[in-house]
């Protein structure tokens, strides 16, 4: 076969997710290739111009913790940085930050381009190539042959990709961007099952046309909390972005245009996300709210854009002018980019493996918006995980799986993988069943072994991780052995005077003096390990109860049409999913308690066969 | 799952004279212990022998009833666990509380087939015999709740599936002002208390309802009236075979209602004699007459007493018109007598209800009222499994009352809303196993479709 080069990994699609798993292939060790159609839009964030929030802020702590780059790169291009939920506990704190998008999407190209081992490469792959159900490499556009070890897929929306605005359509992965058609046949052909999403995005305007008088203004925190725990510098605020609202005159013109929307005309036939509806959806679905809120966000410190959040839409440009009329202070706008609505192919993910790689064909992974989720940082996290187990994989060693209550990443891909996905997939911190215990506080107490282990985090930052353990640990041995003596004459422990709600650790060290010193960063952990101690202490008994029942594994050649007592409803459900445990199995939608049972007795009998040798035989 | 200890009644239940209570599992010796003691206090349990003991109320510190207590050490066993055996009067309401306290005590209630289920892991049994349980492990237990639950209860399915979306819309309106804090839908403290405060109240009126149908079930009442002198007493005499009441030939001797248990078949009941009623002659009378109307009024059951040895009455015709929409027996009393009662007549005026003949005084009839007695009042025989389920919803309820109650605790402290979530989030998969799945996915739709947000 002739070739023009080979790698160990080949990554297709510099996003969110292909950034991750490239930098982590090749910090790993591995010759990596990253394969992308621009290498002007390495890292585009195709949306809005922000990285975090709830849930997904938690997912970039985890990430940085883990030694990915999206954390360092959100803080060293980020202009605004709010912290969310401050007057929360620390379980559903997030931070959450404004990009500059242009400089984030440099930065990330520069840092790339200086990683050891990593080639950047402008094309368009067009086909997997495949030997004996194994991946060889991958084909271009051009007909030139890339070899490799393993493959990661990450195409996000272009597979397939149809933008629509009005019920005008065109084929493109993003706006003015080529759509993948050839790869997302190849993938059909190689027995990978997809599905049509939707997604939308809102107009940009410029600048100087927003009268912002017209618009309450919101300031970033006063004392910017950074994604990661590596990052050094000094965060600042930049820019100030505002909120405003639709108004009854906007909703008239949007009841007044639904027939030229392509969702509601029907030519969309993609399912959209619930949680990041269009204009269009909030006032259909909810005509009894009087005005909808939105945010204006600056795109840049060098750009006069601003995003529009909160009016994705995908009706005509006359249409979204009018809106826009309709609204004081947007009344003279203009557009600089209309908003749009992409449709795509994804793939079910129900056909990976926990590792993120295609169960009918080896050594190919698959992460990001192609696995059926939306945002840069559901992308990222798989991106990452990915990238980690396409490394171990080469290298002969054991997979690196999260478990639900070691990570949101771990909730994130476990959904994906035994539940499946029917509309865009957005994690959220009621996903996971251990809230309390999944903090981005603790992110790298939980993950950071992992990340040195792996060889994503250097021995410098393993050690300042350390040091920072060990500072915690004389704050909790202190609050644990001081005691004070309260109203009632009893004495108290200082944990136990933490524990009050209203307290906080600088009220218990005005009692007595604390010889240490802990960051703010470090005072919020302590503080939540301490007002959480008897929910985390009980959360981990019941995860230690259940990781032994739901380990029991499935040997992949069970023949789940063997046993007796299942509808075929189910048996066709397990088929197709092919759950590892008994765990897993569970999970599927349609899978009852019962069926479960059953399943366990079957490989309970099974085992026992194979233990004593075939003694009893089972007539058909 | 094998490391736990599971306890199921596993006699069909009440209609068998004795009552057997099995737990399986490492700690079923123990646990037994607690809440049985033997008459010989010896040092140690042997094995393969039942014992006679008393089982020991440890809640209320008293002993409640006498019982047996077998020890089968593992690995000769069903489930080749260690089972142990409690076996005493077969009533439902004591093998109930056995196995209620047994799970105070650490065991947990075995699911439907879950002995056979842990026979067959155990290898006891082979694949044959587990094919054969498939069908009852098959049946996801909460549909064998829904029927149970509306052949014996209908509302209280209905109440459940209430107190079910009241839980999913107060836990999707915390969840959604956690995960979108910048939109606005911040709802007070005092809201969020106000909706716990009223499932909380809810939830404790379905445990009650509970409690309700099972004295009503397992605790008739049945009330023994009729006009003065009809032999009334002399019949509570005869059933009850022992001389617990006066019996006289003057009328009006009974005055206070007598109550006692009565023992049909293993079915409990409490017996009522009362003043007879007519005119009265003295004041004390006349005040057990009214609390006698008021007795039989209330009772479960009737058994409505006429003497055949006298003509019938107008005072007769009144009681059979108050009863006939009661559940109640017509009973034609004294036949050893020259029969002087025109029961055709008598008995046209009360069509639907059954009648027998007999004599208190020399017992004639009296299985054969019994047997009446049994078929008419006890409900159609409950499956053993479908009383466990019983018990279980019930438990879940209290458990999800539980979650609720500290919920509210908290968030009346002033902690914060995702500590207070934590115990909503809890009665999820409780009020799953009654009413079926709730998934995450179901709380974030909920989100979705009350409210706008996202952007
Ligand atoms: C219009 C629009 C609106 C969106 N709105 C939201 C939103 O509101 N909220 C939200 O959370 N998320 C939104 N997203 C999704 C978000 O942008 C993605 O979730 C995220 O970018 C996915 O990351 P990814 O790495 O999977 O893919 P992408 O970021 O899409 O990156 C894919 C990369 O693969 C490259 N590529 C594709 N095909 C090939 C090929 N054949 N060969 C080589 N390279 C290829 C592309 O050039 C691109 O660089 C939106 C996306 C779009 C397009
Ligand atoms: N021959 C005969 N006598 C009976 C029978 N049942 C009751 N008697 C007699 O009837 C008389 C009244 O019986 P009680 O049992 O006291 O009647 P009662 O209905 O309780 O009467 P009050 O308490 O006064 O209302 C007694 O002398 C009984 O012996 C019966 O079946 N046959
Ligand atoms: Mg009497």
């Amino acid at each position: 076969m002739n070739f023009v080069d080979e790698y160990d990994v080949i990554v297709v699609g510099a996003g969110h997710a292909g950034c991750e798993a490239a930098y982590a292939a090749s910090t790993m060790g591995l010759e990596t290739c990253l394969i992308t159609i621009h290498l002007e839009t390495i890292a585009q964030m195709s949306c809005n111009p922000a990285i975090g929030g709830l849930a997904k802020g938690h997912l970039v702590r985890e990430i940085d913790a883990l030694g990915g780059i999206m954390g360092l790169l959100a803080d060293e291009t980020g202009i605004q940085f709010r912290l969310l939920n401050r007057s929360r506990g620390g379980a559903v704190q997030a931070p959450r930050a404004q990009s500059d998008k242009a400089l984030y999407r440099l930065t990330m190209k520069n840092w790339l381009e200086k990683v050891p081992n990593l080639t950047l490469f402008q094309g368009v792959v067009t086909e997997i190539l495949i030997k004996d159900k194994k991946v060889q490499g991958v084909k271009t556009l051009e007909g030139n042959r890339l070899l490799s070890k393993a493959v990661i897929l990450t195409p996000g929306t272009f597979l397939n990709g149809l933008i629509h605005i009005g019920l005008h359509s065109y084929s493109a992965g993003r706006a003015n961007e080529p759509a993948s058609h050839e790869l997302s046949e190849n993938l059909k052909q190689l027995g990978l099952k997809s599905f049509r999403l939707k997604t939308g995005t809102p107009m940009r305007l410029h600048e100087q046309t927003i009268d912002w008088s017209r618009f309450t203004a919101q300031p970033g925190d006063k004392k910017p909390v950074p994604f990661s725990f590596r990052t050094q510098k000094d965060l600042k605020n930049q820019i100030l972005c505002h909120i405003g609202y639709t108004n009854q005159k906007t909703h008239e013109v949007i009841k007044k245009n639904l027939d030229k929307s392509p969702l509601y005309s029907g030519k969309i036939t993609g399912v959209g996300p619930r949680y990041c509806p269009s204009i269009e959806d909030k006032v259909v679905k909810f005509p009894h709210h009087q005005r909808h809120q939105f945010f204006l966000e600056p795109e840049g410190l060098e750009t006069a854009e601003i995003y529009v959040n909160g009016i994705s839409s995908s009706l005509p440009l006359e249409a979204q002018m009018e809106i826009l009329k309709s609204i004081p202070g947007l009344d003279q706008a203009k557009i600089l980019r209309p908003a749009y609505g992409i449709e795509y192919d994804a793939v079910a993910p129900t056909q990976l493996n926990h590792s993120l790689e295609a169960k009918n064909i080896k050594n190919l992974f698959l992460a990001g918006q192609i696995n059926g989720t939306s945002g840069y940082e559901e992308a990222a996290a798989q991106g990452l995980m990915a990238g980690i187990n396409a490394s171990l994989r080469i290298k002969g060693r054991k997979h690196f799986i999260l478990g639900r209550n070691e990570a949101y990443i771990g909730v994130l891909i476990d959904d994906l993988i035994s539940k499946g996905v029917e509309e865009p997939y957005r994690l959220f911190t009621s996903r996971a069943e251990y809230r309390l215990l999944l903090r981005i506080d603790n992110a790298d107490k939980r993950l950071t072994q992992y990340g040195y282990k792996y060889g994503l985090i250097n021995e410098k930052d393993y050690e300042a991780y350390q040091k920072k353990q060990e500072r915690i640990e004389k704050a909790m041995h202190f609050l644990q052995k001081e005691r004070i003596i309260a109203d009632n004459k009893e004495k108290l422990r200082l944990k136990d005077l933490l524990k009050k709600p209203e307290v906080k650790f600088k009220n218990v060290v005005e009692y007595k003096k604390f010889n240490g010193f802990l960051t703010d960063e470090e005072i919020r952990h302590v503080e939540s390990e301490v007002k959480y101690e008897g929910y985390l202490k009980k959360q981990e008994k019941e995860i230690a109860r259940i990781k032994k029942i739901e380990g029991e594994k499935i040997p992949e050649n069970t023949n789940f049409r063997k046993i007796p007592g299942l509808t075929r409803e189910v048996m066709e459900k397990l088929e197709e999913i092919r759950p590892q445990t008994i765990g897993e199995a569970k999970k599927i939608p349609g899978i009852t308690p019962a069926a479960a049972m059953n399943l366990h007795i079957y490989l309970g009998i099974q085992k026992r066969k194979s233990e004593k040798g075939e003694m009893f035989h089972v007539k058909h | 799952m094998l490391e736990d200890t599971i306890i199921a009644i596993s006699t069909p239940l009440g209609y068998g004279g004795l009552g057997i209570v099995r737990l399986s599992g490492k700690k079923s010796l123990p646990i037994a212990k607690k809440m049985f003691k033997p008459k010989k206090s010896k040092a140690q349990i042997p094995p393969r022998q039942p014992i006679l003991g008393n089982l020991y109320h440890f809640e209320q510190k008293e002993f409640f009833e006498e019982a047996y207590l077998t020890y089968l050490p593992s690995p000769h066993t069903y489930t080749r666990e260690d089972v142990v055996e409690i076996s005493c009067h077969g009533s439902p309401v004591i093998l109930e509380e056995v196995v209620r306290l047994g799970i105070k005590a650490g065991a947990r209630h075995a699911k439907p087939g879950e002995f056979t289920l842990r026979a067959f892991l155990s290898g006891r049994i082979d694949i044959l015999q587990a094919e054969a349980i498939n069908d009852i492990i098959q049946a996801p237990s909460y549909k064998q709740v829904k029927i149970s639950f509306s052949q014996l209860e209908g509302s209280l399915s209905q109440k459940i599936a209430s107190l079910r979306s009241q839980i999913i819309l107060l836990l999707s309106q915390v969840e959604a002002s956690i995960e979108f804090p910048e939109e606005g839908l911040r709802i007070s403290a005092k809201q969020i208390s106000k909706k716990m405060e009223k499932a909380i109240h809810d939830l404790k009126k379905l445990v009650e309802s509970y409690d309700l149908g099972k004295t009503l079930s397992e605790g008739l009442t049945l009330a023994i009236t009729g006009r003065k002198n009809v032999g009334k007493s002399t019949l509570f005499n005869s059933l009850l075979q022992k001389e617990r009441a006066i019996v006289t030939p003057y009328p009006g001797t009974t005055r206070d209602y007598l109550c006692d248990k009565l023992n049909v078949n293993s079915s409990i009941f409490t017996l009522i004699d009362m003043a007879g009623l007519g005119s009265p002659l003295h004041l004390a009378e006349k005040e057990g007459i009214k609390r006698g109307k008021i007795l039989a009024s209330q009772a479960d059951g009737v058994l409505l007493m006429l003497d055949a040895s006298q003509g019938e009455s107008t005072e007769d015709f009144k009681l059979i018109e108050k009863f006939k929409n009661k559940k109640t027996i017509l009973l034609f009393n004294k036949i050893d007598l020259p029969q002087k009662i025109n029961k055709k007549n008598v008995k046209s005026r009360a069509e639907s209800l059954p009648a027998l003949e007999i004599s208190a005084l020399k017992g004639t009839n009296l299985e054969k009222l019994k047997e009446t007695i049994y078929e008419f009042f006890v409900p159609q025989q409950k499956q053993a499994e479908e009383v466990i389920l019983h018990l279980r919803q019930k438990l879940l309820l209290e458990d999800i009352l539980d979650c609720l109650i500290d919920g509210l605790r908290l968030l009346k402290e002033g902690h914060s809303e995702e500590i207070y979530a934590e115990e909503i989030r809890k009665t999820i998969p409780l009020i799953g196993q009654l009413t079926g799945e709730i998934r995450t996915d179901d709380i974030i739709e909920n989100i979705f479709s009350r409210f706008c947000v996202g952007k």
